[in-house]
This record gives C-alpha cells, structure tokens and sequence, in this order.
C-alpha cells in the first residue's frame, strides 16, 4: 500500500506502544511475579497453590465445568445451527436475531434473571410445589449445577454462530449425496459434517471454553462462595486475603489453559484434514 | 407390473407450492430416459423425489417391484449424480469413491478393487490420491460419475451432469456416458434443459411443463412430430405459430387444411424464400458454409429461414417475399 514500508510501521506505533504498556508489561509482572517467592526463582508458589486440597478443588471444579460446558453446547449448538440453516432466510434471519439478542443484554441483568427462576421461591421450585412433585424446595442456587445452567446460556450463541456460519460454508449437496450413497443420518454427521465444519467448532470451542474458565459474574452470583471457580477465587484471594501470589498462580494457570486448548483444539481439527 | 420404475400419481411440492403435479410415468430395465424442461418445470424436483430426498405430497414410487415412496434415500439402491457434483472436499478421489463401499462394509480387497475399476473406467486412476479442489471440472464431474457407479445402484439419476463443463468437454462426456450405459445395462434417467443432449442420448424423452408431462416418445418422434406449441419451440423449431380465427398467428391466411391443430411450425430449411404470398424484411444474414440463414422480420414476427449457399443472396433491409408451405410443416394439436 505504501511506497515506503516505514510509513507503514509508524502508523503501527500507538498500537503498539499501547499493547506494551497496557497489556504486555502487566502480564510480565503477573507472570513473573508467580514464579518468585522471597525474592528468588521458583516454583513455591505452585506448590502452595495445588498443597491446598481447596485450590485443586476449584481448580478441577473449573477445569470440570469448562469441559461439561463446552461439550454440551457443542451438542445443542450442532441440532440448534442445522435446524437454522435449513430454514428460509427470512425465518433464519429472525432465528439468528434471537440468538444474538442475549448477547446484547448485560451477562449481570441476565444472571440476576436466573435468579428468578432457580431461586428458593423461583419459578422452578413454585412450580413444582404447586404441582406437587416436590414438598420442599430444591436447593439449585449456589450449586454447580446454576453455574453450569448459566454459563451454557451465557455462552451458547458463541458456539451457535460460527457452527452456522461453517455449516452455511459446507458445500452444496455433499449431505444429500452421502445419504444417497447409503449413509444414515448419523454416519453423514460423523463423516460429512463434523469433518467439513469442524474449523466452527474449534473457534466455538475455544470461545465457550476459555470464556467459562474466565467468566466472573456467573459464578459469583449463581455460585457464590459455596461454588468457587478459578476466577471467583482468583478475586477472592486479592480483595480479602490482599495474597498477590496465589493471585498471579490462579492468573497463570487461567492463561496457560486458554493457550493450551486453542493448540489442542488445533491440532485436533488439522489431524482429521489430512 | 413389470415396469422397472414406475411413478404414480405423484405429486411433489415444498409447503404450499406444487411443483409437480400428477406424474405417471414408467420406465424398462437399461433404458436410458431423458427428463427435458426449461428450468422450474419440476424435473429436478421430480429426480429428488425418486431418490428419496424429499417425501411426495401424494403418490408412489416403485422401484423394482418395490413400494419406495417412504424408504429413505440410503435404503433405495438410487445412484444420484448431482448438478453441483457434490463431491466431499476432505476425502481424495480414491475416498470418495470408496463413500459408499465403506458404508456398505465391503471387505478391504474387494473394496480396493472396485473402487479401481471404477476410477479406471473413468480415466482417474492416476488421480486417486488428489483432492477434489485439485481437479478441473471434467475430472471431477468423472469422479461424482464413478462414485454413483461403484455402489451398483440399480437406476442412476444424473441431474444436468454436463452442464457446468465447457462445451468440447461436454460432447467428450456425452460419449462417454453413453458408453459407461451401454457397458453397465444400468437404468438412467437423465434431467436437462439441453435438446441436444436429450437427443443425442437417451432412448426416450420426456419434456416436462409446468410440473406435468408434456409429451413422452422416442427422440425421433419426439423431433419429428412435437404435439404442441411449446414442445415445438423447445426442440428447436425457430418458427412455431398460434392459429386464431383459422389464421396464421391471427393475422394471415393459410393456404392449406389446418385439421384439427392449434398451431403450426416450420424448421428454418423449410421456409421457401424468393416466392410466397407474405414479405419480409432482410434483418440479418450468416453465411454458415453449406447454407445461408436469414432473419427476417414480418408482421408474423420474426422468421429464421436457410437457404442453399449457391441460391441468390439476400443483403440486410432487403424486402422479399417467402412461402410457409404444407410440406414441411408441422402441425401442432396442442399450444
């Protein structure tokens, strides 16, 4: 674009310059600051962390519901992204909107709605009074179960979206022709359209994932202190035991899991192509 | 019964549009049989109907002997060949042939050895390893072809097969095909808008209108006696006519019976130039070697009309005279 290639570079410096302060010096700090105890190198830190039989807990908790989170979506996102796509484009259009509407409204408003409904006098447990099903209330809130229920809605349309934009990308016909070639429904998922769509799924699976692992208001709300995740005890660790340590642990295993799934998730999709 | 295939009936449709309505229709063991229509005629519709990919609104389908109006299209034994080839872009030439011996679980050797045959009987063998992006156009029309083949459906759809190949290649495919049936003995039916190709291949032609079936027979009969208006200006006759009030196109006098038609229509060597009782002016002349073609445009409307290289020319603006005569028409019993 340029006859001169410093041009280029200049225009690329407040960006820069900006990354470095902002981002790139306190992430050094951070990670270096979970590496040193008493002034020297080491790994004490870690060891501290994973000694608490607490930490590993939370630890596993996140690492669990993560998993649990992404895998579901990725089921529900697959039927949901077909039954969109096969539709006309208005009905898609309107169907699409629905799915990113959530996305427009504050993941706090939103949580604080599941409050409603999975509370002690919550739709859920009035209901099934009133029907009878159940003598007392069901103890949802603050269960790992509200997290899960609130990070898969939270979470959801990132998965759907780039399903439906892989699953739009697949060529025409190549379903039908596998069915007429003696395929079932089944067979024709495994081995047309996850193999043909499976780049939408690592970009959801990494969104969902590493959004679960790092998602704080869901569940701060819906898990409280009785539901501590990584990054609910990250927060906890910082604003009331002031232990910067763990806190820079917590941070870097945070960033470790993010990185170490998006290789994977790679991988895994690269291997299937050759 | 001992119709091979056999439509009743059918009716097919999305929601609330018809799109084909009360197809009968029936063909033999090998024949090779042309669905031909302008595109929206239902002919595709139709063909996605026999293979299963969509449920009739009314009808059956019998395939054999065998009631496969709700059998789903991985349980008919129906070979589709797509227009868009439809060829799995992840799996090489040798995996896409392979697709359907796979599901079928046929054991490793006998598998390879099919999927040879098939790739050799088509000229890919040296490609069997690529990935269809790495293919022209031709070769992956050839693998789509092989795929169908190798699975021994007992009919073979082929929807517009040629139609996105350039035109050498389509005549080098068109042959080709032909040979593949003679060689199988395998049923087709094959849907186009090509006359040519319909002419040039299939043992009968069907020309589809508006969802129904606008007439049936052998390409020679087909060519030689159109029944109606439409089936005319579709197989190529340039200069097809409406009577109103016992006149031509409403307008001029016809100098012999017209019987009981609806229309008339002339080949464009059948039009007599120089002599006649209507004029015409000269709008247009293409020298084409053996013959001449003229446009000419009349108050009849416009009019091809070929004459023999060494007769007089006609120059453009040229008024002249010409003849519509009896022999050489067609009558027409239906618009």
């Amino acid at each position: 674009m340029f006859q001169d290639r410093r041009i280029g570079l200049w225009l690329l410096a407040p960006a820069t310059l900006f990354v470095v302060v902002g981002f790139l010096v306190p992430v050094i700090i951070l990670l270096s600051g979970a590496f040193r105890t008493d002034g020297g190198w080491s790994l004490g830190n870690y060891l501290d962390f994973f000694g608490s039989s607490l930490n590993r807990e939370v630890f596993w908790r996140t690492f669990r519901l993560g998993l649990t989170v992404t895998l579901v979506s990725a089921i529900l996102g697959y039927g949901v992204a077909m039954a969109v796509v096969d539709k006309g484009p208005k009905t898609k259009g309107r169907l699409i909107a629905m799915l990113v509407l959530p996305l427009m409204i504050s993941p706090v408003a939103r949580t604080y709605a599941w409050l409603v409904i999975l509370g002690r006098t919550g739709f859920i447990n009035v209901g099934l009074e009133n029907l009878g099903i159940i003598e007392r209330p069901l103890r949802i809130l603050f269960t790992e179960t509200a997290v899960f229920i609130g990070l898969i809605q939270l979470f959801f349309p990132l998965m759907v979206l780039p399903l439906i934009s892989a699953l739009e990308n697949m060529p025409r016909d190549v379903v039908p022709a596998a069915r007429v070639l003696g395929a079932n429904w089944l067979t024709v998922f495994w081995k047309v359209i996850l193999p043909l769509t499976k780049e939408g799924l690592v970009v959801g699976g990494t969104l969902v994932f590493v959004g679960s692992l790092t998602a704080y208001v869901t569940p701060a709300i819906l898990g409280g202190s009785k539901v501590l995740m990584l990054e609910t005890l990250l927060y906890q660790r910082v604003s009331v035991a002031n232990d910067y340590a763990s806190a820079a642990v917590i941070g870097v295993i945070l960033i470790a899991m993010s990185v170490l799934t998006n290789i994977l998730l790679k991988k895994l999709a690269s291997v299937r192509k050759a | 019964m001992s119709d091979f295939l056999k439509l009743d009936r059918l009716t097919l449709g999305y929601g609330d549009t018809v799109a084909v309505e009360g197809l009968d229709f029936a063909m033999q063991p090998g024949e090779l049989v042309a669905l031909l229509g302008p595109s929206g005629c239902g002919k595709t519709t139709t063909m996605r109907a026999i293979a299963g990919l969509m449920t009739p609104m009314g009808g059956t389908i019998t395939l054999d002997g065998r009631d496969i109006t709700r059998v789903p299209p991985n349980k008919r034994g129906v070979g589709l060949v797509f227009q868009s080839y439809a060829l799995f872009p992840h799996l090489t030439v040798f995996e896409n042939v392979a697709f359907g011996l796979r599901l079928a679980r046929v054991a490793r050797a006998e598998l390879t050895q099919r999927v040879d045959t098939a790739l050799a009987a088509t000229g890919l063998l040296h490609l069997a390893q690529r990935l269809p992006r790495e293919l022209s156009g031709g070769q992956q029309q050839r693998v789509a072809l092989a795929r169908s083949i190798v699975v021994e459906p007992k009919l073979l759809l082929l929807d517009e097969p040629l139609s996105n190949l350039d035109a050498r290649l389509r005549l080098e495919m068109r042959s080709e095909l032909s040979r593949l049936q003679r060689e199988l003995g395998i049923a087709m039916i094959y849907v186009t808008h090509d006359q040519s190709e319909a002419l040039a291949l299939a043992d009968r032609i069907i020309v589809m209108r508006d969802g129904r079936i606008e007439q049936s027979g052998t390409p020679d009969a087909i060519y030689e006696r159109p029944a109606s208006v439409f089936v005319a200006g579709f197989m190529g006759f340039e200069n097809t006519f409406v009577i109103h009030n016992g006149l031509l196109a409403g307008i001029a006098p016809i100098g012999f019976e017209v019987r009981d038609a609806v229309g008339l229509a002339w080949r464009p060597h059948s039009v007599v130039l120089g002599q006649g009782p209507h004029r015409g002016t000269v709008a247009g002349a293409s020298y084409l070697g053996q013959v001449v073609e003229y446009l000419l445009t009349t108050p009849l409307g416009d009019i091809k009309a070929e004459a023999p290289a060494s007769a007089p020319r006609h120059a453009a603006g040229d008024t002249i005279a010409f003849d519509l005569p009896e022999a050489g028409v067609v009558r027409l019993p239906r618009a």
